[in-house]
């Protein structure tokens, strides 16, 4: 398949092709069951995009890039609290379908994949390399007014501990109890 | 040579004498705010803001013979309500259906000890008058406190000129950053409330109660309970300034809390013996400015508390071990 074909299946896509340039596309499925393949990729990709996925066509990439995350070692360096980027081992099929998605002119900022800056204060347990330094904890203040846990039991305690905190609070005092109050529920 | 020195010296005085009255002229503001928090009352609408987060809160105020009465009630999402009374602290949260009622520490009233306190930060906190200016309609002078190092954080406090009233409150990293801020945005001072305007919301009805009471109040004073827990390391100028510990009604769980200060910032230990299965902070967490850090000792929960940055609350949490029934 060339690259001409290519762009005219993308552009077949985006509804954007008429007259001999939408013949030609569509002599060109008729034709060519690779073609055909590469079209169904592009209206998946597309649907993706709008939102138009039903469930049964949902790909979760989410596990396999978590636990590519996982076997992934994260290096510590306490002297930075902002975490500028990460480079991320991403499974070989990430990257044949992003590769997919980035052929396809109309939906190219998809191809963009995160170089993503932490946020300056958000808490990172930053785990160090296995067997060379004992496993630490980093905390970097995050900004919300929810603790960062993921259990709602710790939350909970830390909330009981901090109302009890408040009755000590420093030159606040007046606003010290906002923060119980503007806590945000639903974890 | 001689009138050049004398002149130098005369100068360095002068500006020593100048810094030194900027400073006490501070200092007597922050006093004068700490009584006009007690003895006010007034009712108004402040925002609090952290990181993206901004949330309008009613704060409504009486102070009397009788004592204060404080009410706070948020104006965003789900209308949850923090009432103090003397001697009662309850919390609201009308989307979890849950009420938490804790007793204060026996022999306190509010919790504005600021005058007490303020003797003791001032060596470790640089405060000065800063420049002018306007919250919520009203002439503010403002108050720059620097720390000394980086286990606290500074502040920048606006109060009201006239009444004394703290109306805007900046919590400031050490780049400088505001991690904080509460900032009145309109308020009336010295209005008639009456006990109508102090009442939750919600009856109470349907809502599941959690109270937690004081087993034990220490007497600072004689320090008659010993802790079990020796703390190995505290910013300086921190020392231990209450020490109680409290029955959690709904576990019948026993939690010791110590604080300590160094007379503005503070930060609080609790202590939690693991009576069932639970689970539990391991390492650090934060909501807005405050910061916790949490771990696991002998068979005990470790948390510390603070509106102090992370390290701080990791470098004491760390330094905390036990040590049976010896004497600390």
């Amino acid at each position: 398949m060339t690259a001409n074909h290519t762009e005219l299946l993308s552009a077949l896509v985006d509804g954007e092709l008429q007259g001999q340039e939408l013949d030609k596309a569509l002599q060109l499925l008729n034709n060519n069951e690779l073609t055909r393949e590469q079209l169904q990729r592009y209206q998946f990709a597309s649907d993706v995009l709008h939102g138009n996925t039903h469930d049964n066509q949902r790909i979760d990439l989410s596990a396999s890039v978590a636990q590519a995350l996982d076997k992934e070692p994260v290096y510590s360096d306490k002297t930075k609290e902002n975490v500028k980027a990460s480079v991320i081992v991403l499974p070989k099929q990430f990257w044949q379908q992003a590769a997919g998605l980035a052929m396809a002119a109309s939906i190219g900022a998809l191809a963009v994949v995160g170089v993503v800056s932490q946020p300056q204060n958000q808490l990172v347990p930053i785990r160090t390399v296995a067997n060379e330094v004992p496993v630490e904890t980093t905390t970097v203040a995050t900004t919300g007014n929810r603790w960062t846990v993921g259990e709602a039991e710790v939350a909970d305690r830390l909330n009981t501990y901090l109302v009890d905190h408040n009755e000590y609070a420093g030159a606040s005092d007046v606003f010290s109890y906002a923060r119980v109050v503007s806590y945000e529920a639903g974890q | 040579m001689r009138i050049f020195v004398q002149l130098v010296l005369v100068l360095s005085l002068t500006l020593l004498a100048t810094a030194s009255f900027a400073e006490s002229e501070a200092m007597k503001v922050l006093e004068r705010m700490g009584v006009a928090a007690k003895q006010l009352s007034y009712e108004g609408v402040f925002a609090y803001q952290t990181g993206k987060n901004l949330q309008s809160i009613r704060i409504i105020h009486r102070a009397d013979e009788q004592g204060e009465v404080e009410r706070l009630v948020s104006l965003n999402g789900s209308a949850r309500e923090v009432i103090r009374t003397n001697d009662l602290v309850t919390c609201i949260f009308p989307e979890g259906k849950r009420v938490h009622v804790n007793r204060r520490p026996l022999g306190r009233g509010f919790p504005s000890d600021l005058l007490r306190r303020l003797d003791s930060a001032t060596p470790y906190y640089e405060v000065v008058m800063g420049q002018d200016g306007r919250v919520a309609d009203r002439q503010a002078a403002e108050l720059i406190i620097k720390p000394i190092d980086s286990y606290r954080y500074g502040f920048r406090l606006w109060v009201d000129k006239k009444s004394d009233l703290l109306l805007k409150s900046e919590l400031l990293a050490e780049n400088g950053n505001v991690l904080e801020t509460f900032a009145f945005s309109m308020i009336e001072l010295n209005k008639t409330i009456p006990d109508s305007l102090l009442q939750p919301q919600i009856s109470g009805k349907e809502m599941t109660w959690n109270r937690t009471e004081p087993e034990t109040g220490i007497n600072m004073a004689t320090k008659q309970n010993v802790s079990k827990w020796q703390i190995a390391w505290l910013p300086e100028g921190f020392s231990l300034v209450a020490q109680q510990n409290r029955l959690k009604a709904n576990n019948g769980a026993s939690v010791e809390q110590r604080v300590y200060s160094d007379g503005l910032s503070s930060v609080s230990i609790f202590i939690e013996k693991i009576r069932a299965r639970h689970s539990h902070l391991h390492g650090g967490s934060t909501m807005g400015a405050v910061n916790a850090f949490g771990t696991i000792l002998s068979a005990h929960f470790v948390t510390v508390v603070g509106e102090v940055p992370a390290k701080t609350v990791e470098k004491v949490g760390a330094s905390i071990s036990y040590k049976g029934d010896s004497e600390q």
